[in-house]
């Protein structure tokens, strides 16, 4: 297949591709430039401040819609996330709710159509992104371990248990802290690659759809590939939603195993 | 065979292959996950949150490959 045969497909794929607005120059190796992901995680960053600003501004006995889904969802974070971590963990529900809440909003801003001068573009569809969000997690799991266990203590969680016998204990305890250490920062990369992986992929699927439609604009592939788009469409905002919590019911499980290590 | 063509050959056969076992895990968690929820309903929600952690858990697998393929058809 020569190269123009294809680039209808791979034209609806530059939907994918980050765009700088605003240039900045590189400090070192970093780019600070203004790029549309940044712009978008900035739009999700103000929608989720504002819904839950305004919701507060104004609480009533009886609750209208918005208070009523914003109630929801803090009761979803406090009982059902953060909920099995018991007392203890009654105060991380404030991260695990941020977290839930700004995936969520930023995967659904992502599914909204959008025009071409907008720059469309999902920033949960790129693997730094939702690395740094899993970084926060990872820094906050070993945080959490080494304050409550102090350094010999959450090292020693990562161990046998104590009584098993000294003959036994010394070669086995080399090969029980690698696997935990390679588990433990295999952690943050599985988060972030589930992410990344469901979003990025549904949107791969779309956009090879739309891309078939222009490349073949016959009657034969046009009507099911439109049919597929919407299903399609449909599934990926139940995955938008799915994926939200995965990701924050996963936290919660890698905070709690922390915070109650060595029992 | 040339380089360019090696890549998309891995980066498709590794996708498909990598997609069979996470497949029949999901779909042997999920059947487990309906045959517990038939035996004792009331214990559905506990059911329910194991099976998506285990679900996430070996999706996660599929998506591995999936990087892989990404990284071999754009960035190798």
């Amino acid at each position: 297949m020569a190269a123009e045969d294809s680039s209808k497909v791979v034209e609806a794929l530059h939907e994918l591709n980050v765009q700088t607005v605003v240039s900045i120059p590189k400090v070192g190796p970093f780019d600070f430039s203004i790029t549309n992901a940044v712009i978008y995680l900035w739009v999700s960053a103000l929608v989720v401040f504002l819904f839950f600003f305004i919701v507060s501004r104004r609480l009533r006995k009886e609750p209208d819609a918005m208070q009523t889904f914003a109630e929801i969802l803090i009761g979803f974070a406090t009982g059902h996330l953060t909920g099995q971590i018991g007392e203890k963990g009654r105060k991380y529900y404030y991260l695990i709710l941020t977290i839930f809440v700004f995936i969520l909003t930023t995967n659904l801003i992502g599914l909204v159509p959008k025009p071409e001068f907008l720059k469309p573009y999902t920033p949960t569809a790129n693997i730094n992104v939702t690395f740094g969000i899993a970084l926060v997690v990872f820094f906050m799991t070993q945080y959490q371990g080494f304050k409550r266990h102090g350094f010999r203590g959450y090292m020693g969680s990562w161990l046998l248990p104590a009584g098993v016998p000294k003959a036994l204990a010394a070669p086995l305890n080399g090969v029980f802290f690698t696997v935990h250490l390679v588990g433990e920062f295999f952690r943050p990369l599985s988060l972030s690659v589930r992410l990344f992986g469901n979003t990025i992929a549904g949107h791969l699927v779309i956009l090879v759809m739309l891309g078939l439609i222009l490349e073949f604009s016959s009657v034969v592939v046009i009507i099911p590939a439109s049919l597929f788009i919407v299903v399609m469409t449909a599934f990926e905002i139940f995955v938008a939603f799915i994926q939200a919590y995965i990701f924050s019911l996963l936290s919660v499980i890698y905070i709690e195993g922390a915070i109650y290590a060595g029992h | 065979m040339d380089a360019e063509t090696a890549k998309m050959l891995a980066a498709g056969l590794g996708m498909g292959l990598a997609t069979l076992g996470p497949a029949i895990g999901i779909g042997y968690l999920t059947g487990r996950a309906a045959e517990a929820i038939a035996r004792q309903p009331e214990a559905s929600g506990d059911i329910r949150t194991a099976m998506i952690i285990g679900a996430g858990m070996t999706e996660a697998l599929a998506l591995y490959a999936f990087v892989i393929a990404i990284i071999l058809l754009f960035v190798a």
